[in-house]
């Protein structure tokens, strides 16, 4: 017989008006901070999911530095794609000016389905290079245009000069990701070795994982596999100042959402206190009839789970709705020219609906208790004699 | 055989308020066995309610020993207590403190479901009737009359089959009628089930059942 969970029922029930009407401003004080906590956790998951596709796009999730084969790679489970790259700093000449870039040979057979970054034009063949969009704003050029391209550092003989392409403009590509577009320069493996005289072989390979999901145990496959030859790095390694900067973002979001759950578990105190004194006589009577301080406790508990905690269910369950409401119609619309979306991104994790439901339930837990505490040490004879 | 149940040894209970302290119990003794009532009389603020109290480890005495079912209640901690006050000891109140949430039959309940027990609802049904309050059952308190609702308080401390009842001047609240019915039915209860009560009172009438019968003056007992 759980006797508690009646007792703190009907505690609930028969509480003056006063009682009621804080208790329904923590419940509603904690359905906010978990609506608040679940929303703003949702669309920095749905940013950061963003981010990573567009990191996706450009490097793959999991990048190989170094020479192996590239058969054997392709068996490990997981690995979806590979694209093998060579990679020099180089320089772009249009008349008298100069630009440093970073020049990239990859397989073009596989660019197009590799890279999902969109280019207005097409793919390059031999020949050709597609280069970003701010680069060749900056340049001046666009789709067809020539331009003179050479790496300094493969200089034929000590003192020569490297080897100058021409190279036709195929296609400009827009990441909008970190400097990628003021940067990057795609071209053929071809033209690669060309340019690239004094380089022995490929630079890397870049993988794409079948699932994100699975991105970290590919890794560390892969690590156990190659780890010996070659350097494995995920996105995030990659990226990792952009990872810890969005990590510390998602934590100070947490932090200070955590703020409304705390002045909402104030309130929450304030109404478990404001119950204790009108049922103080009642808890004399429970403790004469053997009731422990420890039922008293959890008669409290009890109290401030069925207020409080109903809110924060509410506001879970409200959260949880607006998310699946947005992924489904994408109701509320952001400018598509500065997130490249057109709609807020919300994206839920199993573990955001721990973190949530955790910090709720602390601190709730934390509010009863010490509203709790006092009640449970009241003295018998006092509590008998007390007047409302 | 005849058991000791209780034995209060050399209680001293003062209390202060700012400089003057006041002593209400000094050498307060008593004994009590299976099958005795036990009626302690006294002029009100003589100190009943406080020897009471003590006795069923509702308040604290400042000396002496209680030993309660062999087990000196001074070593017990909170936890202990609790217990003990659940199993071993049953109260009614002058003010029959029932819980005004709760109908009759769930206040007559609470101490076996804080026993961890559902509820005998048998037993309470059978005692309701003895008390012929079956149709009240489902009564709340303030539903009930001042005699139902001490008679319900008697239900209530008899539920968990304690070796002691305490009854706290159980009569001062009504009128001479339901007084009677009540002293009637702890006689009864006594016989029946050889249950100890003690039971403090200011009516001479009521003292009378008592197997012994004290008269609590200057802090301690006398014959």
């Amino acid at each position: 017989m759980n006797w508690e969970n009646i007792v703190s029922k009907r505690f609930s029930n028969s509480s003056q008006k006063q009682g009621r009407i804080l208790g329904r401003f923590s419940m509603v004080g904690m359905g906010v901070g978990c609506f608040a906590m679940i929303v703003s956790l949702s669309v920095m998951n749905g940013f950061e999911s963003l981010v990573h596709e567009k990191l996706k796009g450009v490097e793959g999730d999991i990048r190989i530095v170094g020479q192996i084969d590239e058969a054997e790679l392709i068996e490990i489970s997981g690995v979806d794609e590979i694209m093998p790259y060579m990679e020099r700093r180089g320089v772009i000449e249009n008349g008298n000016d100069r630009r440093v870039v970073s020049l990239k040979a990859v397989d073009i057979q596989k660019m197009a389905t590799f890279y999902t970054f969109p280019i207005r034009g097409k793919s390059p063949l031999v020949g050709e290079v597609v280069m970003g969009q701010d680069l060749a704003y900056r340049l001046g050029k666009d789709v067809g245009d020539d331009l003179m391209i050479y790496s300094p550092i493969d200089q034929s003989f000590g003192f020569g000069l490297p080897p100058k392409m021409k190279m036709t403009i195929s296609g400009i590509f827009s990441t909008r990701v970190l400097d990628y577009d003021d940067r990057y320069v795609y071209l053929s493996l071809e033209d690669g070795n060309k340019l690239f005289s004094r380089k022995t072989g490929l630079d890397g390979i870049d993988i794409r994982i079948a699932s994100n999901t699975i991105i970290s145990s590919v890794k560390s496959k892969l690590v156990d596999e190659f780890g010996h030859q070659v350097k494995i790095q995920s996105w995030e390694d990659l990226n990792k100042s952009l990872v810890d900067a969005m990590k510390m973002e998602r934590l100070g979001t947490i932090v200070i959402l955590s703020l409304i759950f705390l002045v909402a578990a104030f309130n929450l105190v304030a109404s478990l206190s404001l119950i204790s004194i009108q049922k103080i006589k009642e808890v004399g009577i429970l403790k004469a009839m053997g009731a422990s301080p420890i039922s008293i406790q959890k008669i409290m508990i009890r109290l401030g789970l069925s207020r409080a905690g109903k809110g924060a269910a509410y506001g879970f369950c409200f959260g949880v709705i607006l998310v699946f409401l947005q992924n489904m119609f994408e109701f509320i619309p952001i400018p598509s020219d500065i997130y490249f979306i057109s709609a807020l991104p919300m994206v839920l994790s199993p573990k955001d609906y721990f973190i949530v439901i955790l910090i709720s339930f602390i601190i709730i837990l934390i509010a009863s208790f010490i509203s709790g505490r006092k009640l449970s040490q009241t003295n018998i004879k006092d509590a008998l004699l007390w007047s409302k | 055989m005849v058991e000791m149940i209780l034995q209060a040894k050399s209680i001293c209970k003062s209390f202060s308020n700012g400089k003057n302290k006041l002593s209400v119990l000094s050498d307060f003794s008593l004994d009590v066995k299976s099958g005795q009532i036990i009626t302690i009389m006294g002029q009100s603020g003589s100190g009943k309610s406080t020897a009471l109290n003590i006795i069923g480890t509702l308040d604290h005495p400042d000396s002496g020993d209680i030993i309660l079912n062999e087990k000196n209640i001074q070593s017990l901690d909170e936890s202990e207590l609790s217990v003990l006050r659940n199993r071993d000891i049953g109260f009614v109140f002058q003010f029959h403190h029932l819980l005004p949430e709760f109908s009759a039959l769930e206040n007559v309940l609470m101490p076996q479901w804080i026993n961890g027990k559902d509820g005998d609802n048998l037993r309470a049904t059978s005692l309701f009737e003895k008390m012929d309050l079956s149709n009240r059952i489902s009564h709340l308190p303030s539903q009930l009359s001042g005699g139902e609702r001490s008679r319900v308080a008697v239900i209530r401390a008899l539920m968990n089959q304690p070796r002691l009842l305490l009854a706290d001047e159980p009569t001062g609240n009504l009128d001479e009628k339901n007084a009677n019915k009540l002293i009637d039915l702890l006689c009864e209860i006594n016989e029946d089930f050889q249950q100890a009560i003690v039971l403090t009172t200011h009516n001479p009438h009521v003292a009378k059942i008592g197997h012994k019968q004290y008269i609590l003056e200057n802090g301690s007992l006398s014959e």
